[in-house]
């Protein structure tokens, strides 16, 4: 195999330059990341650290940046320009501040809303949870998943240096992205990386007998996210807890380790391919005739509501387990 | 400087169009249903196979870490069968070896060959003047629509009936109907000419036993036999990752082979060890009795012995190319073979970047893997393709 000098596609450029630059793949100030929690008051320091990697708050910003994509030449400038370095957009001209906060306004708050109420929920449960705040920086994950392992090398390091300063021995993260990347990838770049990682789902697990019944009447059906069932090897904590809530369960053909990818990995460079993979696994879902799916992961979260289609005007809700375990506190 | 966008572009274009093709859409919803069920219900039927696979799977992988060793042992096994025994150290020689041995102006039958695709044996051949039958049905209506393999083991999976239909009117010059028997049956009539005035007969193999010097060849079609029975001259092409030690070993990689490519049972298992001989007549062999008389093995390494010396990739040679994993693959079964080069979906873009067009044609593929590791839960063998992904796709960002 010969090794070529590359040019790569200008996406993978600007997701890269972004991490590494601004902390998350879209150049978002840390100050928007952590606004969910500014009423909340967690501390700094704690053994249970709250990580999002603001993978649920960037969502929305995300998919709108996606369908931009979908209709723009991706070796053109104002695509490379959409795709979130700032200083250089207000440079040239292109109000980013407007771009963003137009297209994305809707949803912000829902995404917003879901670290928060993830926060809640665990806090309710009885964890005391610390926060790094604005000083959170995204996981890396895509830095390793889209083979920048060079980049991720020295990141990894300014990660687990404020991963260290909250004084934690465990981390919860919310995204399983998140969780796979700390627990399988960090341990062999970070010489000391003494943290037990956890994902939000096996703490709330751990103490699903305290959870408030939810008597919506609705079924569900739960997608399966890859890395939560293949890597991390979490289904039937899914089904345990949704059973400790009284929900009525479904089950897809394919779930469990057996479960269908939602589409998103491959959402940033080939969005069209994406959107139909994830359209074929809300069909699955759907012939359960559950009338209610849930995950419990950000980007499958996005990307199966992108596979709904607009035009679909019986669509299937499909809601995080945070925000359907939220209402059972609400109530 | 390679520009992977360029790349990306092209094959992008063609992604989408695949994924909006319903033809494409019907046919690979029918054949994973298909598919899930006739693999649940034999390993159903036969419970031994998933122990049997990882038997396999260890076999395999001591076979591939001492692939020089029964390389050896193997063109020698072929040599004391009265065959020819040749290495191929990339795909020019192979092409070469083949056509020297062939010449010019020869009929020839061939049975699918991955292998073949890779080296774009039937061209080759073609262009040096010879006639080149596809046997394999599916390769066959291929060959007639100059298109490639949408999987490796069902090639014209995505090809309905009338279209088939259509495809062998014109080419019959007479009507054939939408009705699958007699496609089926005017191929038959058409090809039974060829295999019996061909001059040579080529075919690949699935495994290789070193000991015995055994080919062993899978099919149901029973085109293979033909192919490799009739003709005077039988050539296999086969890649050196396929030879195990001992023939007792290379039956139980052929079950596995069979089982996960959902044959069941299948219709042949071919084991051709050497020419056609006999000694009726007063104890003297004599070859050529009603099989080849000639003999020949190519055993072809294009880049899979540099495979096989990296740790992080050897374990790809261990393929068995059932194709299970295809069906498993949520971007396959949207594109079929589009999302591939040659060698299709996640395995195929390991493939593709060692022995198949090199990390340049591979890094569309490999970053449009989901690596979402389904496919790994169905390939009897655990091949982690989802690792060897983020391996190459490194490789790519890294030069």
């Amino acid at each position: 195999m010969m090794a070529t000098e590359t040019k790569l596609p200008p996406v993978l450029e600007i997701i890269r330059g972004n991490i590494v630059k601004h902390g998350n793949p879209l150049a978002m100030k840390g100050s928007e990341v952590a606004a969910w929690a500014s009423e909340l008051k967690l501390p700094e320091h704690g053994d249970l650290l709250f990580y999002t990697g603001g993978e649920y708050q960037l969502l929305p910003f995300i998919d709108s940046l996606v369908n931009t994509m979908t209709h723009m030449d991706q070796g053109s400038k104002v695509f490379s320009l959409m795709m979130g370095a700032r200083n250089i957009i207000n440079k040239t001209g292109i109000n980013a501040e407007k771009i963003y906060a137009s297209v994305l306004a809707k949803d912000r708050d829902r995404f917003n809303s879901i670290s928060y109420k993830a926060a809640i929920i665990l806090q309710k449960l009885g964890y005391e949870l610390c926060y790094a705040g604005k000083k959170e920086l995204y996981s890396g994950a895509l830095l390793s998943e889209l083979g920048f392992s060079e980049d991720m090398e020295a990141y990894a390091v300014r990660v687990a240096e404020v991963l260290k300063q909250s004084k934690a021995k465990t981390i919860v993260c919310l995204s399983p992205h998140a969780a796979e990347v700390f627990k399988f990838v960090y341990p062999k770049l970070i010489k000391d990386f003494p943290f037990e990682i956890r994902t939000f789902v096996e703490l709330v697990w751990e103490k699903r007998h305290m959870l408030p019944k939810i008597k919506s009447g609705e079924t569900v059906v739960i997608h399966d996210s890859c890395r939560l069932a293949r890597e991390l090897e979490i289904d039937e904590e899914l089904r345990d807890i949704l059973q400790s809530v009284g929900v009525p369960l479904r089950e897809a053909n394919s779930n469990r380790q057996w479960t269908t990818c939602c589409g998103g990995p491959n959402k940033l460079l080939f969005p069209d391919l994406s959107h139909i993979v994830a359209s074929r696994r809300v069909e699955e879902l759907e012939e359960t005739k559950a009338d209610l799916i849930l995950t419990s992961c950000p980007y499958c979260l996005s990307a199966l509501q992108g596979g709904q289609g607009k035009e679909n005007k019986n669509k299937t809700k499909i809601e995080d387990l945070i925000e359907f375990l939220f209402r059972g506190f609400e109530a | 400087m390679a520009d992977l966008q360029k790349e990306f572009n092209a094959y992008t274009i063609n992604l989408n169009k695949a994924s909006k093709d319903e033809n494409i859409k019907k046919a690979i919803t029918r054949a994973v249903k298909s598919y899930r069920e006739t693999t649940a219900e034999t390993l159903t039927r036969f419970p031994h196979t998933p122990a049997m696979a990882e038997e396999v799977r260890e076999i395999k992988t001591k076979a591939i870490a001492n692939n020089s060793e029964l390389l050896k042992q193997a063109m020698d096994s072929v040599e004391r069968n009265k065959g020819k025994a040749f290495y191929a150290k990339d795909k020019q020689e192979a092409l070469e070896i083949t056509a020297n041995i062939i010449g010019t102006g020869k009929t020839i039958v061939k049975g699918k060959s991955m292998l073949g695709e890779e080296l774009s044996l039937r061209e080759y051949l073609t262009e040096k003047g010879n006639e080149v039958w596809e046997t394999d049905l599916g390769e066959f209506i291929l060959q007639l629509n100059h298109e490639k393999p949408m999987h490796i083991l069902s090639p014209s999976i995505h090809v309905p009936r009338e279209q088939v239909a259509e495809l062998f009117t014109k080419f019959f010059n007479k009507e054939v109907p939408p009705d699958i028997a007699q496609e089926v049956a005017v191929v038959r009539e058409f090809l039974r000419e060829k295999y019996f005035t061909a001059d040579v007969g080529i075919s690949g193999a699935n495994v290789v036993a070193a000991d015995t010097g055994a080919m062993v060849i899978i099919e149901n079609e029973g085109n293979v036999r033909l192919s490799t029975g009739a003709p005077p001259v039988h050539i296999v092409l086969v890649g050196i990752e396929k030879i195990v030690p001992t023939f007792q070993e290379a039956m139980k990689v052929t079950e596995v082979t069979w089982r996960y490519a959902q044959y069941g049972v299948p219709g042949y298992v071919n084991i051709i060890s050497g020419p056609s001989k006999t000694g009726d007549i007063e104890k003297v062999t004599t070859y050529g009795a009603h099989g080849p008389k000639e003999f020949y093995v190519i055993f072809v390494d294009n880049g899979r012995s540099d495979m096989a010396k990296e740790e992080e990739f050897s374990e790809a040679l261990n393929c068995l190319r059932c194709g299970g994993c295809m069906y498993e693959c949520p971007v396959f079964q949207v594109t079929a073979g589009h999302f591939g080069h040659i060698y299709m979906s996640g395995i195929g873009a390991v493939w593709t970047a060692f022995v198949a067009g090199g990390l340049e044609k591979a890094a569309p593929l490999v970053y449009t893997c989901l690596r979402c590791g389904r496919c790994v839960e169905r390939c009897p063998m655990k091949i982690n393709v989802p690792a060897m992904i983020q391996k190459l796709r490194e490789r790519v960002v890294c030069g």
